[in-house]
């Protein structure tokens, strides 16, 4: 077991190296960064001043090394735009996205467990068809399209929920189911082919032999094995959340890290967009170690094996 | 049993993070008011920024000299109490004793010459600096006495007056323009409780204010980007007073039972900026008969009685029908394909060109995307071939503009800094070399700098005159229409819709049952 | 983060993973196959009709989609009060025909899919076979990326890249296929390896056959279902992207209608005039739902043991 969590560790260095590259790269990649922040009509010097300020008249390894080391300790540099330290703006607007993605598994793991073990049973049925449409149609609906029906639903007809903003529980409720809709369909076909494959199990087969009832079998053995790749996928779905919580935000008024990228992006505010990306990055790298670590606790084949 | 416990997890810690999420401040419903913007103010430091936001928050904490009679539209006393012209060039300020400022300290005529010092400091680049640019020096006579030495004679002091908030000495000298760009310490009605950026501004009646007091005891100012969004949260609500309602939302509103609209004429004017100075470089529209070409080419009355339901006033130029010097004899650009084509075809394009045009969000200029789209099919129909730039956020725009990027065509709309002046727009948007102008003539500077300086105000006018008709016959810019803005305002409160789009959260009270 | 690989969402199940051919194991039980299918095949078939609609969209569309009549904007569909049988689907804000932009929009929407997909398919394919069969250090970097590909957020990145370079219809299709390979990469990669220690491999290498054509003529048919189902799904998926671009402005630009900007522009106005967001809405509804049921039923047919 010990082992297995050094392997982890290790992988997770060389991750968030390579994080680190690709942010840094960004801004390199895109274009040169001095003729996206200057006036077009800006002469020579000035251009001139501002690679010197910017420290990119140093080799590109000189301007990594640099990054990566003032990174570390929480200096990504001034956001170009409000002129206070990237970092601040960053982490202040962290845990709302995170609560509302968090909040977005829950919803979605709510749908898809009963749907995926109902369809996975009931295989190849009518009743498949339809919770799979159930599902598919929550992904088929583009999210500001559902955001803004369940407004008018439940806000501006009903009035029982607030139309947006972000405080109490009730303000999770809508953008919350929103994202959840949006990853249900994707886990809801997991849990389902996890639990076809796990009701043809030898032992499954064997317990249902001794005369243990249908209920139990799937409570105990499918519904446990199922959630193995549900658990794993849940993790590298994070990143995707991400692109659903950029449009839930906005519809939602939500103060979210999302919708603060997006706008420093359309700033060309670099320092907030590469702080944003690597903290992002961090949170999604420590979700998927905490869930490998889980898995391997649950599945004996994988400590043993790796 | 081991394999519910990820599941259960996951769940437990969304729970848990939901319950213990920050909790809303503790205010009744009666005794708030809720405001809504679109988007947030980049600093709480009016002079510093460009934004409408701005002037709009600045209003409810700070304090101006002079302020605007909603009702009269005549500019009256308010920090000051008297002003008069000792000689052309000198004005002198009677300042209102027993006012303080929400940290304590009284209000007194150093505080008022570090104000304007510190705008007119070419070193700190303040936005409001172009307002005030004929002033020379300030100087203290008394406490309470302040004269302003200007440039020549100034018609405009007393208009400008509006446009400028009293911001403490003390504060300026110890805390500097970072700390200021966050904290406003100023005299006004309302006291900056808490800025939660892009999300919240919570604001806490002044019990000091030594003006008529407001009704509400709190205002929380709620950034809403998403128009549906804010329409749905004023019918079900949640938020008190909205602007910039989209005319075909007004229906909505109107049946809903919760809210009503309210529209005024507002004192900005809507055109299409053409780069003629080719600050982006080269560009069809550095040629006249372009600019020509593409004014001819809109159906503009078309457009404001279907696609605005006639909320709109056309206008010949960008000088809006209610400030001074506007002129009713100048017939504005009617539609002519054909006069468009063949201008187009004699500036060298008889197969259409080729034309950029940045576009901005729908947040001052109601059904911005709409009379877009139709412009440029109307354009289009003349042999525009228009390549649409959208960018989402108006702040990021405006960096653009100002930065000489917003070429060769981009939308734009002129609120006047509320100076209901023909100068207030002709200097900033149409003079040489501004910031946020993109035309240049000599013979127009010329005139601006003549009106700037004359006292008398008939030949003011007359000068103007000449000026509209110069701006009209160059076609300098395309022009659109003086908008009308449309309020949403909740049944339960009482608020007048400010012609200078000024936002008085001060003024409303609830209304009678 | 090995692990995460080894039982992944797209983990194909060991084995059986040859083409089956239909209709082998007699007329009956065919027929009941088939009969299985029958939502797969509903679902091509209205499939095949939205592509043969916007295909042909000169011919069946009623009227220019940009041909704007401000002087009749906002009409209702024909069916209710005061729509007009001209615009059986009403027109939009500046008076655009909704059917005629219905039908544009899909082309465009279909186009984006389908060329996003075919280029994070190729890419990822190509990627995952090489790590797969050649193991090792090529296979470590490659997995390498994938995993720092999986972990960042690439939406991010995608909006970036598009925000500076510009929205156009090609800056998207480039932006979205490079985002979804590691997808593609991961699925092939695990088939690879489990492929290629299989006899028939083994025996053509010890028969001397270039590495080359044991890769595309001897792994890669045994692959071409899972890359057919994968990449149906992924097409719903690429259109539900575009149409989060579009929202925030850096999709496909007007006037040039898509589904994903139509729903956008259309969305101020669902409180009243519904129609503008309803259609474009329900026309992503319905394709997103076919492509999945159509994607259900192939992988049904092609493998029923695929884990998708």
């Amino acid at each position: 077991m010990r082992a297995f969590i050094a392997r982890q560790l290790v992988q997770l260095v060389v991750v968030i190296i390579g994080i680190s590259v690709l942010s840094f790269a960004i801004l390199h990649v895109i274009g040169d960064p001095v003729t996206l922040l200057l006036p077009q009509n800006a002469g020579k010097e000035e251009y001139e001043r501002y690679t010197k300020i910017m420290g990119l008249d140093q080799p590109i390894w000189v301007q990594y090394w640099k990054f990566a080391s003032r990174a570390v300790q929480g200096d990504f540099g001034r956001s170009w735009y409000a002129d206070t330290p990237a970092f601040g703006l960053v982490l202040e607007r962290m845990p709302p996205t995170i609560y509302l993605t968090f909040a977005g598994l829950g919803v979605a793991l709510l749908i898809a467990l009963p749907l995926g073990i109902i369809a996975a049973l009931k295989r190849h049925t009518m009743v498949d068809t339809v919770c799979t449409m159930i599902a598919v149609a929550g992904q088929a609906m583009p999210i500001f399209w559902l955001g803004i029906m369940l407004i008018i639903i439940f806000a501006v007809r009903l009035r029982v929920l607030p139309a947006s903003g972000y405080g109490s529980w009730e303000h999770y409720l809508m953008p919350a189911f929103c994202l959840g809709a949006f990853l249900a369909p994707i886990t809801m076909r997991l849990v389902r082919s996890g639990v076809i494959e796990v009701m043809s199990m030898d032992y499954i087969k064997t317990a249902r032999a001794k005369g243990v009832a249908e209920a139990l079998v799937v409570a105990k053995h499918a519904f446990r094995n199922a959630c193995l790749p549900v658990v794993t996928v849940l993790g590298l779905q994070f990143g995707q959340l991400l692109g659903g919580a950029i449009v839930t935000e906005t519809v939602f008024a939500w103060p979210g890290v999302a919708t603060l990228t997006v706008e420093s992006i359309r700033n060309q505010d670099f320092p907030v967009v590469q702080c944003a990306v690597v903290l992002l990055a961090l949170v999604i790298v420590v979700v998927n170690l905490f869930v490998d670590v889980l898995v391997g606790l649950m599945d004996p084949r994988i400590r043993v094996s790796g | 049993m081991k394999g519910r416990t990820p599941v259960a997890f996951l769940c437990a810690i969304a729970l848990l993070l939901g319950v213990s999420a920050p909790d809303a401040l503790a205010q009744t419903k009666e005794d708030t008011l809720v405001y809504a913007l679109q988007s947030d103010v980049d600093s709480w430091d009016p002079p510093a920024s460009v934004l409408r936001e701005a002037i709009i928050l600045g209003y409810h904490v700070y304090d101006h000299l002079a302020v605007r009679d909603l009702k009269t539209r005549k500019v009256g006393p308010n920090l000051a109490t008297s002003w008069q012209n000792v000689d052309d060039t000198t004005w002198e300020v009677k300042l209102r004793q027993g006012v303080k400022f929400h940290d304590g300290t009284p209000f007194t005529a150093k505080d008022v010459k570090a104000t304007f010092e510190r705008v007119l400091d070419p070193a700190r680049k303040m936005t409001a600096r172009g307002n005030h640019a004929k002033i020379k020096t300030v100087e203290v006579v008394d406490d309470f006495t302040v004269r302003f030495k200007t440039d020549g004679p100034y018609p405009l002091f007393v208009e400008r007056l509006t446009a400028q908030v009293m911001q403490s000495s003390k504060v300026i000298a110890e805390k500097g323009d970072d700390w200021m760009k966050e904290n406003p310490v100023g005299t006004g009605p309302y006291k900056l409780v808490k800025w939660n950026r892009k999300q919240e501004h919570l604001l806490v009646r002044n019990d000091d204010y030594w003006g008529p007091k407001p009704y509400f005891k709190y205002v929380r100012v709620r950034i809403i980007p998403e128009q549906a969004t804010q329409i749905a949260e004023l019918v079900s609500g949640g938020v008190d007073i909205i602007k910039a309602v989209p005319p075909d939302q007004m229906d909505v509103i109107d049946k809903s039972g919760q809210a009503r609209t309210a529209s005024s004429p507002i004192l900005r004017t809507a055109m299409l900026q053409l780069d003629q100075a080719a600050r982006g470089g080269p560009n069809p529209f550095t040629d006249r008969r372009v600019r020509q070409a593409a004014n001819l080419a809109v159906d503009a009355d078309g457009i404001i009685k279907h696609v605005l339901n006639g909320l709109g006033d056309r206008v010949a130029t960008g000088i809006n029908p209610m400030a001074f010097g506007w002129d009713p004899n100048l017939k504005p650009y009617r539609q002519d394909l054909a006069q468009a084509k063949k201008l187009l075809a004699d500036a060298g394009y008889p197969n259409g060109v080729e034309i950029t045009f940045h576009e901005g969000p729908p947040i001052v200029e109601p059904a911005i995307q709409q009379t877009n789209d139709a412009i440029v099919a109307d354009m289009a129909k003349a042999g525009f071939k228009v390549k649409r730039n959208y960018t989402g956020d108006n702040t990021i725009l405006v960096a653009r503009i100002k930065d000489g990027k917003g070429g060769p065509m981009f939308n734009w709309s002129w609120g006047y800094y509320s100076v209901f002046d023909a100068d207030a727009i002709l200097y900033d948007v149409f003079k040489c070399g501004e910031a946020y102008s993109y035309y240049c003539n000599k013979e127009l500077d010329d005139l601006i700098a003549t009106g700037r300086s004359t006292l008398d105000q008939k030949t003011r006018a007359e000068i103007y005159v000449k000026a509209q008709k110069l701006l009209f016959d160059d076609a300098a810019y395309l022009y659109k229409w003086g908008l009308r803005g449309v309020w949403g305002i909740s049944n339960r409160v009482e608020y007048q819709a400010p012609a200078d789009e000024v936002d008085r959260m001060y003024l409303a009270t609830p209304r009678k049952k | 983060m090995k692990t995460a690989l080894a039982s992944g969402e797209v983990a194909l199940e060991r084995g059986e993973l040859d083409v089956p051919a239909l209709g082998a194991e007699g007329g009956r039980a065919s027929l009941r196959r088939l009969w299985r299918l029958k939502w797969g095949l509903a679902a091509a078939a209205v499939m095949l009709a939205i592509v043969l609609v916007t295909l042909l969209a000169p011919w069946v569309a009623p009227h220019d989609p940009l041909a704007v009549n401000i002087r009749h904007r906002l009409a209702p569909p024909a069916w209710m009060p005061g729509g007009a049988a001209d615009h059986p689907l009403g027109t939009d804000q500046i008076g655009r025909d909704l059917l005629s932009r219905v039908i544009y929009g899909g082309r465009v929407s279909l186009l984006v899919g389908v060329s996003a997909v075919l280029l994070s398919a190729t890419l990822g394919v190509l990627l995952g076979l090489a790590a797969g069969y050649s193991g090792g250090r090529l296979d470590w970097l490659i997995m390498t990326l994938v995993n720092v590909m999986l972990t960042f957020p690439f939406v991010l990145l995608a909006l970036a890249v598009i925000a500076v370079l510009g929205p156009s219809l090609l800056n998207m299709i480039l932006v979205l296929g490079a985002a979804d390979w590691p997808l593609y990469c991961r699925v092939i990669r695990s088939e690879t390896m489990a492929i290629r220690e299989r006899e028939f491999i083994t025996a053509s290498r010890a028969l001397g056959g270039s590495h080359v054509r044991i890769v595309f003529r001897q792994i890669f048919p045994n692959l071409v279902s899972a890359i057919v189902v994968i990449s149906t799904l992924q097409v719903a998926r690429v259109i539900i992207l575009e149409s989060f671009l579009s929202f925030l402005g850096l999709g496909v630009q007007p006037p040039t209608p898509a589904w994903g900007n139509m729903l956008g522009e259309g969305r101020v106005y669902m409180l009243n005039s519904w129609w503008i967001a309803a259609f474009p809405g329900l026309a992503i509804f319905v394709t997103t739902l076919a492509i999945n049921l159509m994607g259900n039923g192939l992988r049904d047919w092609l493998d029923p043991h695929m884990k998708l």
